[in-house]
């Protein structure tokens, strides 16, 4: 393992290989990442791999905008040898309450504002994309064809092998025991198979995200909860685009392979960091799923399991410095939606860490704006 | 070859019966399972995966879906360890299967 780096990048999830990339891209020579699994063995890798544009803020709208872009040519931008698997199905987001049309009525005028062309649908047109959708109960629906699905594996891989080609250094099976902070400076990232002098670390670790910050004596406003999901037996394809409801509280996307993948979210969770299984998932995740997708009834389940949002009071990603340690930077706090911005995440982190011009303004992210309690809260999350 | 000794199952053998197999009249006894009475009838193709290739019996247990065959209009049927009735309509399946 090497002695120095100019910048240790936390975390081989999505967001730490596209950070690792991006700055290498850029220049950066001795770039480390450290992960504790294999790449995408956290958050990114049990994730929904949906990939959505319909959000609620004008931030969460650019940066998922932004990345989506990016994903539509990744393959050859990072000359990957395999596919990431980019189906752009749309998603339909299923409102069933009049306060949920209101809703969705002003997301898609903020969304069209920022050149994402979602729209309103009737539940007749709503039909014609998803014939088999129960639409009982429904008011309306809105939906954006460019959405879609990524595979977060093959996504993590992608950006990995890139960055090493450029000269990152990733280090698997590592985990980080602490970080050494002198006179409010970051100096070292300890782990278990040798420490790294450094004087920028960068803290991507998802849903263990708040357990790297304390070792550098930050305390950040997140918690991880507990988030499960299920997948069925491959089928012949029923579905195109993801189908999701807050208010019924389900996304659902059949996968290229042929599984359909749903899960749900639940604030009685645990948030103690365990991404164990529970019955209780089950039970009420194919209750919804059934309803609102009826031929569901007779798929087979083949497996669950469970991954963590990292949590922020406004539910959108904390970017950029710490004030009391400097160089230490946080890309963190993504509630659940972390993958779909990782290209995003990778480029406007690089550019913040080397000083640029950014291409998205994220000073509004940083984590001065809980001080201030001036937030923007995210209404559409599962 | 007709299986008689099976690890996990137990086959108790009743009286012959008999089903279709792709349209065709086929013999089986009560008892067994379709697998069973269709590789007694010189059947070992039961699926084509959605590459074309050919699938058959592999772990004999429900285990490992590798004998999906469509029966009486529905797919993904596990043949290995569905038992055999009378007058079943029993399908070569293509592909992953539809559910409806």
């Amino acid at each position: 393992m090497v002695k120095t780096a100019e910048v240790v990048i936390i975390g081989g999830g999505i967001s730490g290989c596209a950070i690792a990339y991006n700055l290498a891209k850029k220049g950066v020579k001795d770039v480390v990442v450290i992960e504790k699994g294999y790449l995408a063995s956290g958050a990114t890798g049990s994730c929904g791999a949906g990939i959505r544009q319909q959000w609620g803020t004008e931030m969460n709208c650019k940066i998922a905008k932004m990345s989506c872009e990016f994903f539509e040519t990744a393959n050859e931008e990072l000359q990957y040898d395999g596919d990431i698997e980019f189906k752009q199905g749309g998603y339909l987001l299923l409102a069933s309450t009049d306060k949920e049309h209101e809703q969705f009525k002003k997301n898609v005028e903020l969304q069209n504002s920022l050149g994402i062309h979602s729209r309103m649908l009737n539940l007749d047109e709503a039909k014609k994309i998803v014939p088999h959708l129960n639409t009982e109960g429904l008011v309306s629906t809105a939906f954006y064809e460019k959405d879609g699905h990524l595979n977060p594996f093959h996504a993590t891989e992608a950006y990995g092998k890139a960055a090493e080609r450029l000269g990152a250094k990733i280090y698997k099976y590592t985990e980080v025991t602490g970080i050494e902070v002198e006179n409010g400076r970051v100096k070292k990232v300890k782990t278990d198979k040798g420490d790294i002098e450094t004087k920028v670390v960068v803290n991507a670790a998802g849903g263990h995200s708040q357990v790297i910050a304390e070792m550098a004596g930050v305390d950040i406003p997140v918690y991880s909860e507990r988030h499960q999901i299920l997948v069925t037996e491959p089928l012949e394809p029923l579905l195109e685009p993801m189908l999701m409801s807050f208010s019924l509280n389900i996304y659902c996307q059949q996968v290229p392979h042929g599984g359909f993948i749903m899960g749900r979210g639940d604030d009685t969770e645990p948030r103690d960091l365990r991404v164990t299984s529970s019955w209780q998932f089950l039970d009420e995740m194919i209750k919804t799923a059934t309803r609102v997708l009826p031929p569901l009834k007779k798929a087979r389940l083949l497996r669950q399991w469970a991954g963590l949002y990292n949590m922020t009071p406004d539910r959108q990603p904390i970017y950029g410095k710490v004030d009391e340690v400097e160089g230490f930077y946080l890309a963190v706090g993504f509630s659940g939606h972390g993958f779909m911005f990782g290209p995003a995440t990778g480029l406007l982190m690089a550019e913040y860490i080397l000083g640029e011009e950014p291409t998205i303004n994220i000073d509004m992210l940083g984590l001065k704006r809980f001080e201030s309690g001036d937030l923007i809260l995210e209404p559409s999350v599962v | 070859m007709r299986i008689e000794d099976h690890p996990v199952l137990e086959f108790k053998r009743g009286k012959k019966i008999s089903f279709t197999y792709n349209g065709e009249k086929v013999e089986g006894y009560e008892g067994e399972t379709i697998a069973a009475a269709l590789h007694a009838a010189g059947v070992q193709v039961l699926s084509y995966s959605d590459r074309h290739r050919p699938r058959g019996f592999y772990c004999a247990i429900g285990n490992c879906s590798s004998c999906f065959m469509e029966v009486n209009g529905e797919s993904n049927v596990k043949v290995c360890i569905e038992p055999l009735q009378e007058g079943m309509d029993v399908k070569t399946q293509k592909g992953k299967g539809e559910i409806v």
